[in-house]
């Protein structure tokens, strides 16, 4: 376990020390969001819908902010397997796939929170149906920050599948594009879910993409009420041990077929 | 006309060196397929909510969003040296070597690179201008073809020359600024939907600054019927040529950056 955490503290402090680009990308990202609130206001404008406007622009915000959990950010044991380097890795005395699950957890927690705290805070201050809501309650809001750290622990779990799939191919970019940007819209980022077709919902919402932002931000603005909570979490557990379960068994499997590149 | 022809052949090389690897070409190309599939969705799932906005029909929107697509990635198909290539060419010093040949800086960075994968992309845009056209039921006439003509092309090159603006930052600081895709990928965010949805801080953004609206919108609303702020159609056609002006500007900018390019090879 001790391995496990001092990865973590490592790459903590590595993802530390790129403040200034962080900056740039926190004001890009502001400006999109602002892109999207207003769009969203001119279409309630149009025809005004049950959800409320101030819901929609909070899920945008809290989308925006916490972008960086979504983003794919470990393309280091990708570039080993296709050096060889990997041999080196498989030395260490330790479980790979704990070993990178660490480094991601604190490349994600570190990047999302660097960026999150500086739009939130603006999105907090901006009038009412272009910025963040409170959250509908305390509760809530506590509630929330659990469902976040759940999904931050299936977005890592999902990546290494991703990983494990195509730690086998040489050219990993189309597949990993492809299972990114599938993410991306199932996770609500391009789109948000609460503004899909409700029919589609229904499914949607059940699928471990959804238990990354979505599940959280729903709760945050009351679209899942409290007594719901409980549920909702629940599921994003589950999906947590069953992600781990067969990310574990496919790394596992790859691990021993894995051809060393060298040269 | 020695240049244009040396750039086309160019592009056929770029594009034949890159059909080489067919399996990762095609996997790319699917890539960027979903991508673009997945913005035109979110367009398709918000008219299936909304119905409309403001005065824009479905078919409307469709084909605003068909012609930013096909525009912004024409661009990054052929200019792929500019929006894409550019700022690593500064970093490892690649930039050197162009100044010892005998013809332009910019025609060479043009020439070093294409993206045959954005193909998808432009289909999808394709199709979303022919679905848009459709729906909107768009009595064509020559003179539309031929404006529809004019905004892609003029609006080509209003993106290379916003581009180019990180182009230049990047000769006086090396590393690559990513603020500027505030205007570069942020206006094809803001500008897939009409601009006088939007508040005027944006409008004058993208109307004066980067002026989208003036190259893809108006031409478009002209083609549409529903002339934007009801101005009169010769002014469909005058607008788009702001897209030439923010290009020459900034073509002139970008030789004066070239001057001041200090070499970071070792």
């Amino acid at each position: 376990m001790k391995a496990y955490l001092s990865t973590f503290v490592m790459r903590w402090k590595m993802e530390l020390q790129y403040r200034g680009a962080v900056i740039g990308g926190v004001v890009c990202q502001i400006f999109f969001g602002l892109i999207l609130v207003s769009l969203y206001g001119a279409l309630y404008r149009s025809k005004p819908q049950n959800l409320p406007l101030e819901a929609v622009a909070s899920y945008v915000w809290l989308q925006q902010a916490f972008f960086r959990m979504l983003l794919s950010t470990d393309g280091e044991l990708l570039d080993k397997i296709r050096t060889g380097g990997i041999a080196y890795e498989l030395c260490r005395p330790i479980h790979l796939y704990g070993f990178y699950y660490a480094r991601m957890l604190a490349q994600k927690l570190l990047g999302s929170l660097l960026r999150a705290a500086p739009m939130l805070a603006v999105a907090l201050l901006l009038p009412r149906g272009m910025g963040l809501m409170a959250p509908v309650s305390l509760a809530a809001l506590t509630v929330s920050v659990l469902g976040l750290l759940l999904g931050l622990l299936c977005v890592c779990a999902l990546e290494n599948i991703t990983m494990a799939l195509t730690m086998r191919t040489l050219d990993h970019r189309g597949v990993m594009a492809m299972l990114n940007l599938l993410m991306m819209f199932l996770a609500g980022n391009i789109l948000p879910l609460t503004l899909f077709p409700d029919s589609w919902q229904r499914v949607i919402t059940l699928l471990p993409y959804a238990q990354l932002l979505d599940t959280p931000i729903r709760i945050y603005t009351g679209q899942y009420a409290l007594a719901q909570a409980p549920q909702a979490l629940l599921i994003q557990l589950v999906w947590i041990i069953l992600l781990v379960a067969l990310g574990e068994w496919l790394w596992a499997r790859h691990q021993k077929r894995l051809i060393i590149q060298g040269g | 006309m020695d240049t244009v022809k040396l750039y086309f052949r160019s592009m056929r090389m770029q594009m034949k060196s890159q059909l080489q690897y067919p399996a990762s070409f095609l996997m790319q190309t699917l890539a960027q397929l979903v991508m673009e599939g997945g913005e035109m969705l979110a367009v398709i799932l918000i008219v299936d909510r909304f119905d409309r906005l403001n005065q824009w029909m479905p078919g409307d929107l469709y084909f605003f969003f068909g012609l930013m697509s096909v525009t912004f990635y024409l661009t990054e198909c052929f200019g792929r040296g500019i929006t894409g290539a550019f700022p690593g060419m500064v970093r490892s010093g690649q930039l050197d070597t162009l100044f010892l040949r005998p013809r332009g800086i910019l025609t060479q960075i043009l020439c070093s690179a294409a993206d045959p994968r954005r193909i998808s992309c432009i289909a999808v845009g394709t199709a979303a201008l022919v679905m848009g056209s459709r729906m909107a039921k768009i009595a064509w006439t020559a003179p539309k073809a031929l404006l529809l003509a004019e905004s892609i092309l003029l609006g080509m090159l209003l993106i290379l020359g916003l581009f180019m603006i990180e182009a230049v930052f990047c000769i006086y600081s090396v590393k690559s600024v990513e603020l500027v895709n505030a205007i570069t990928y942020g206006g094809r965010s803001a500008c897939q939907y009409p601009i006088d949805i939007y508040a005027r801080p944006l409008r004058v953004l993208f109307t004066v600054a980067a002026p989208f609206a003036l190259v893809l919108h108006v031409p478009a609303a002209y083609i549409l019927g529903k002339p934007l702020y009801g101005w009169p159609g010769w002014a469909a056609f005058l607008c788009p040529l702001s897209g030439g002006v923010v290009f020459l500007i900034m073509y002139a900018v970008f030789q004066r950056g070239l001057r001041h390019y200090r070499s970071t090879g070792s």
